[in-house]
């Protein structure tokens, strides 16, 4: 039944493309709106950028595909589902198919099981990473935060030389502990997650098994790469690795995204209903 | 199969679209991503309101009826870094949208570029 999508969706795509000449490409951030922004402009695209500085993540980042690296799918997926699926195991096949995601485009969200959207439950880590907000990086001596701008979901990484937990809490955001590999390399490993939430936001699986390798690579003052593997040998058969790449945005400031009942009440309001809360 | 060609061309729609970054905490399957249409109206109200922005406004058709329409956009917090504020658009303002209707034939949008008295308005920040 989907499939008779492709023709129409392909050319509705050509027909907006046609009407930039009624409605020509967004403007620039910052510009052609009234009165701007109460928290300034987004920078301009960024120049030659300065050295990174050492063992220094401190800043808001902003998740931006590079010309030719990744895809629209790092809106929902970690690799190109097309080309890269992830190696899932029996269990994990099983529990994919019950899956019915609404941000791949496929369920609307009155369809949708989505846990995160029907129930306003944390996402988990690493599908934090999918929600298309800014986080912040906060270091201190002993712990650097992970401030998502998302519902201002936070993670406390430790840095005080402590071993991950051998026997965690089962919690949604898991158990972290960092250490610098080298002057612009941080990597976080964590542990300890129950298994109500989705490894990303097409539905696939993950067991309390799960454990999470982060690494953090400051490429200068602007730019930076996060590297992630899944391991979960209950539900993927090999480790699922991935690269997402970020910007730094130092005018911005963390606003306020907040999964409350106004998610749920879009339900209504995707329907065709006005319900939803002022 | 279906999921992931639906999925696939899904993909391609917002790479010619030039949709940019994501839009939305949820998927587009609710609306008619075969077809876009371009509206002209009067604005009657702005939401700048968690998870999106939303606006209200009307439509005068040929036989002079009027349709009360609403348009969703992203988060007001991307919005606002883009320059937006809750004020960008006033009742009585002139806009012309570019989205896609709900499949049930309600009169809302899933808005992909929007223009108001003063132009072209962004529909992310950079």
């Amino acid at each position: 039944m989907r499939t008779r999508v492709i023709a129409p969706t392909l050319a509705a795509a050509f027909a907006l493309a046609a009407s930039a000449t009624l409605l020509s490409q967004a403007a620039p951030a910052g510009q052609g709106a009234r009165g701007g922004g109460a928290r300034g402009g987004a920078p301009a695209a960024a120049a030659a950028s300065a050295p990174a500085p050492a063992k220094d993540l401190s800043g808001i980042w902003m998740m931006r595909n590079p010309p030719g690296k990744n895809g629209p799918w790092t809106n929902f997926t970690y690799t190109d589902p097309m080309k890269a699926p992830p190696a899932l195991t029996e269990w994990g096949q099983a529990q994919f198919k019950l899956a019915k995601d609404s941000n791949g485009g496929n369920y609307t969200l009155d369809e949708t099981n989505d846990p995160v959207l029907t129930k306003c439950y944390p996402p988990g880590v690493p599908r934090v990473y999918f929600h298309p907000y800014p986080f912040e990086v906060i270091q201190t001596p002993k712990q650097t935060l992970l401030v998502y701008e998302y519902d201002h979901w936070m993670r406390r990484v430790h840095t005080d030389g402590r071993a991950l937990p051998t026997d965690p809490d089962l919690i949604w955001m898991g158990t972290s502990v960092g250490r610098w590999v080298d002057d612009h390399n941080f990597q976080v490993e964590t542990v300890g997650f129950n298994e109500k939430t989705w490894l990303d936001r097409l539905g696939h699986a993950h067991s309390d098994q799960l454990k999470v390798t982060e690494n953090f690579r400051r490429i200068d003052r602007d730019h930076l790469e996060l590297d992630i593997k899944m391991e979960d040998p209950k539900a993927l058969a090999r480790p699922w690795v991935t690269t997402f790449y970020y910007e730094n945005r130092p005018q911005w400031e963390l606003g306020e995204i907040s999964c409350s009942g106004d998610y749920l009440d879009w339900t209504q309001v995707e329907k065709g209903g006005k319900e939803y809360k002022r | 199969m279906t999921r992931k060609l639906s999925f696939l061309f899904g993909l391609i729609a917002v790479l010619v679209i030039g949709a940019g970054p994501a839009l939305a905490h949820h998927g587009g399957a609710a609306f008619d991503q075969s077809k876009t249409q371009t509206l002209t109206g009067t604005v009657t109200q702005l939401d700048f309101v968690n998870p999106h922005v939303v606006v209200w406004f009307d439509v005068k058709g040929a036989d002079g009826t009027t349709t009360k329409w609403s348009g969703w956009l992203t988060a007001p917090n991307k919005l606002q870094r883009a320059g937006w504020t809750k004020n960008t658009l006033k009742p009585g303002d002139m806009l012309t949208v570019v989205g896609n209707q709900q499949k049930n034939g309600s009169p809302v949008l899933q808005i992909r570029k929007i223009a108001g008295p003063e132009g072209d308005l962004p529909t992310f920040e950079q």
